[in-house]
């Protein structure tokens, strides 16, 4: 019992400093210089294969990715950029 | 002639005119129409994924599934979006309708997503991000992953924190949340249940909440590799009974690759997760004493995992072969120790799908199952937890539907 405690604690205390470090250092670095279509093709296949930007409208795109932001946790630059991509390409 | 001639003028300006306005009401019809079609920002959209199929036992075989799943999708605003998810499915002959989640989302910055509701637990990535059938690569849930025989939480409801954002060339994902958690069953119905936890309850039985999180690390800039470790902790007995105090501790660790193979023109993903969960210490009644005044205890320590592997040549110039995937995985369950309800079971799944399109999917599968009883108190070699969440989960055993190896053959489509 004594022993969950402690390891429950020590990871809440790396999980909340992995958050504040994370936090701290979120930097625009690479990621926000990618092409929506690279981020499509890298994200979607993370869980599903990457689906056809023909699939839906462009309305309907924008709502799906919504949903994909929150499912996922793609970050809101990721999230602009796929919307991006997949009206322009349907 | 003279007259003629400014006849035919006015003749031709007449229908002129008359051509004029015609495309004039033509162009007000179209932008009318088109002005109502316009979407607006509040909008619903409905997507879901649906199954069924063929399994093959050792002494039977069936038809099964015939389920979908609806998820609605109504986005309220830039920020405000709900979604829901019902399981219609057939079970035991009558129709059943569940609520799998329902939830809000309101986005409050770039990196933090606020969610209140019902919603499916990011504890590890099956449950989260995997379960859906067009998205499992096989008919099947890894052992400890199916509705009835659960070592981790799917869905609560509660309050979540959550978001991703960039760190140095890769990125994190984060949650944290505060839900009503699972609740212990005392054994006061069924002795042989004593110290098992029930989960995805929508009515919390103590003050107590369980609090959770889950960080995910993807280190590589082009987001191929996952690392998440996960964790909840909260009581789980009745308030006002002996079993207040006992708490579940539970931790998961999940990893993700998705990696092109260019000397096999294919595309490996492998995925896997480890789940662990612990009651704290308590005594249940024996279920061997017909009495009802015998206690026993037992380390309330429950383990599941899998590892799945797929490999799909999708860069192959061969038009059948590009869409079909190889899949296996392997996962093993080990219940309580010493419990009633112990069971120790392995199993190994392989087999191919065929992608007709991107969500819609022929799987054929063979499962081999391995299940060693560990109880004093179980019925014998083969007892099982009650894995009976619908279709492929028979297969691994309980409650009388067929166990042992089998093979499925499984259509799933995502809408």
């Amino acid at each position: 019992m004594k022993a969950l405690k402690i390891s429950g604690s020590i990871l809440g205390l790396i999980f909340g400093i992995s958050l504040l470090t994370a936090a701290g250092c979120a930097t625009k670095g690479v990621q926000p210089e990618k092409l929506g279509a690279q981020l499509w093709g890298e994200n979607c296949v993370r869980c599903h294969n990457a689906p056809n930007p023909q699939a839906f409208s462009d309305a309907q795109w924008e709502t799906a990715t919504m949903h994909m932001r929150v499912r996922a946790s793609l970050t809101a630059d990721e999230t602009e950029k796929i919307v991006a991509f997949l009206k322009m390409a349907n | 002639m003279k007259n003629m001639a400014v006849i035919c003028t006015c003749i031709l300006l007449f229908l002129g005119g008359g051509l004029f306005a015609q495309e004039e009401n033509e162009l007000t019809e179209i932008t009318t129409r088109l002005n109502e079609l316009k979407p607006g920002k509040s909008r619903f959209m409905m997507r879901g994924y649906a199954h069924s199929g063929l399994e093959i036992y050792e002494n039977s075989s069936s038809f099964v599934g015939g389920s979908f799943n609806p998820i609605f999708l109504w986005q309220q605003s830039e920020r405000l979006l709900f979604e829901g998810e019902l399981e219609v499915e057939l079970e035991d002959g009558q129709t059943v309708v569940g609520l799998e989640y329902a939830n809000i989302s309101y986005i409050l910055s770039k990196a933090a997503i606020l969610r209140v509701g019902r919603f499916l637990l990011p504890f590890g990535i099956f449950g989260d991000r995997l379960h859906p059938r067009w998205i499992n690569r096989l008919p099947t849930n890894p052992l400890g992953f199916t509705h009835d025989a659960q070592v981790g939480p799917t869905t609560d409801m509660g309050v979540e924190l959550r978001g991703g954002m960039p760190m140095g060339t890769g990125k994190i994902n984060y949650s944290l949340y505060i839900v009503n958690g699972p609740t212990l069953n005392e054994g006061m119905v069924d002795a042989e249940e004593g110290g098992q936890l029930h989960y995805a309850n929508y009515n919390d039985n103590n003050k107590n909440k369980a609090v959770g999180g889950r960080l995910g690390i993807l280190p590589l800039n082009n987001s191929s590799v996952e690392i998440g470790f996960s964790g909840q902790r909260g009581k789980v007995g009745d308030t006002d009974s002996e079993y207040a105090d006992v708490s579940a501790t539970m931790l998961a660790v999940d990893f993700s690759m998705v990696k092109n193979l260019t000397a096999l023109n294919s595309v490996l993903d492998v995925k896997a997760q480890w789940n662990q969960v612990s009651v704290s210490d308590a005594s249940y009644i024996s279920p061997e004493d017909p009495t009802g005044t015998t206690e026993y205890t037992f380390e309330n320590k429950s383990n599941a995992w899998f590892a799945r592997a797929a490999l799909k040549p999708a860069y192959v110039d061969n038009a059948v072969l590009k869409n079909i995937e190889f899949t296996g995985r392997y996962s093993r369950m080990t219940l309580a120790e010493g419990a009633a309800w112990a069971t120790d079971q392995t199993q190994i799944t392989f087999g191919f799908n065929y992608w007709l399109d991107w969500r819609t999917v022929i799987k054929f599968a063979y499962q081999i199952n391995d299940t060693a009883a560990e109880s004093d108190h179980g019925e014998g070699g083969g007892r099982t937890t009650g894995l009976t969440g619908g279709g492929a989960e028979e297969a691994a055993g309980g409650h009388g539907e067929p166990s042992g190896n089998a093979f499925f053959v499984h259509w799933s489509i995502g809408f």
